[in-house]
């Protein structure tokens, strides 16, 4: 790649270290997806060829370059400069199954959360333990 | 969580492609309001200017867009597998995944 003369050195390591970064970040991406793709498959008995795996993780860092843009434009959209959970729920609205379980799925890391303090009202610390185990009846 | 059972992605590994993306958006974005600019300028603007400030998520969000990925990858092992399985072979082939791709990336 030709850089131009008056552009400093700095610049010119900063886009050398750009570009290992991003693919220093697609190498540790793709292995996690490969393990991700290969505890399924042994999950369901299968037997999963490389080439596949790899193709699989391709895909996913394809689709993670879109979901970075949709969720930057719903987030902007909304006049927000940070994505919030509600902005990856709106980019699985096609699908209503997918974004029924991330719904879900926001849910309970919404429950999880100590510091949010509207959900430690109303479910008192003590009962969090309980609560999946049996039912409360409040005495009358 | 199944965490320790179930391989996900790591929130902080997926926070630093969404960054990698949205600060190439946002040189990108500088670059179009001041053509005149130089290029050394924008880089070092890109996180300062408020206005232009790179797209941020919370950790919340990053969670979710782990399980978003997770359930893409583990819905297209899962879909070429049943392609497999309805052919008699217990080995997943590319012609399987060939077979689930459109409709999988109709879903996603």
């Amino acid at each position: 790649m030709e850089v131009d003369e008056d552009r400093s050195d700095f610049e010119k390591d900063e886009e050398e270290e750009d570009g290992s970064v991003s693919d220093l970040l697609r190498d540790r991406f793709r292995l996690s997806a490969i393990s991700i793709a290969e505890y399924e498959a042994k999950r369901n008995g299968m037997e999963i060829s490389q080439p596949i795996v790899a193709c699989i993780a391709d895909l996913a860092f394809k689709y993670i370059g879109q979901l970075a843009k949709d969720l930057e434009l719903f987030a902007h959209h909304a006049g927000r400069k940070s994505v919030t959970m509600a902005d990856v729920i709106v980019s699985a609205h096609r699908n209503e199954h997918l974004a029924a379980s991330l719904r879900s799925f926001s849910d309970e890391l919404k429950a999880k959360e100590p510091q949010s303090e509207r959900k430690r009202k109303k479910v008192p610390r003590k009962d969090d333990k309980a609560i999946d185990g049996i039912v409360l009846i409040p005495d009358l | 969580m199944d965490n320790n059972e179930a391989p996900t992605f790591e929130p902080d590994l997926i926070r630093a492609i969404f960054k990698h993306f949205w600060i190439k958006k946002a040189q990108e974005r500088e670059k179009n309001e001041f053509p005149n600019t130089e290029a050394v300028d924008s880089e070092v603007g890109a996180g300062t200017s408020k206005k232009n400030r790179p797209t941020s998520a919370n950790a919340n969000a990053l969670k979710l867009s782990c399980e978003l990925l997770r359930v893409f990858i583990t819905e297209a092992v899962q879909r070429a597998g049943t392609i497999a399985e309805a052919e008699g072979s217990t080995k997943i082939e590319p012609t399987h995944l060939e077979r689930i791709l459109p409709q999988l990336l109709l879903d996603f």
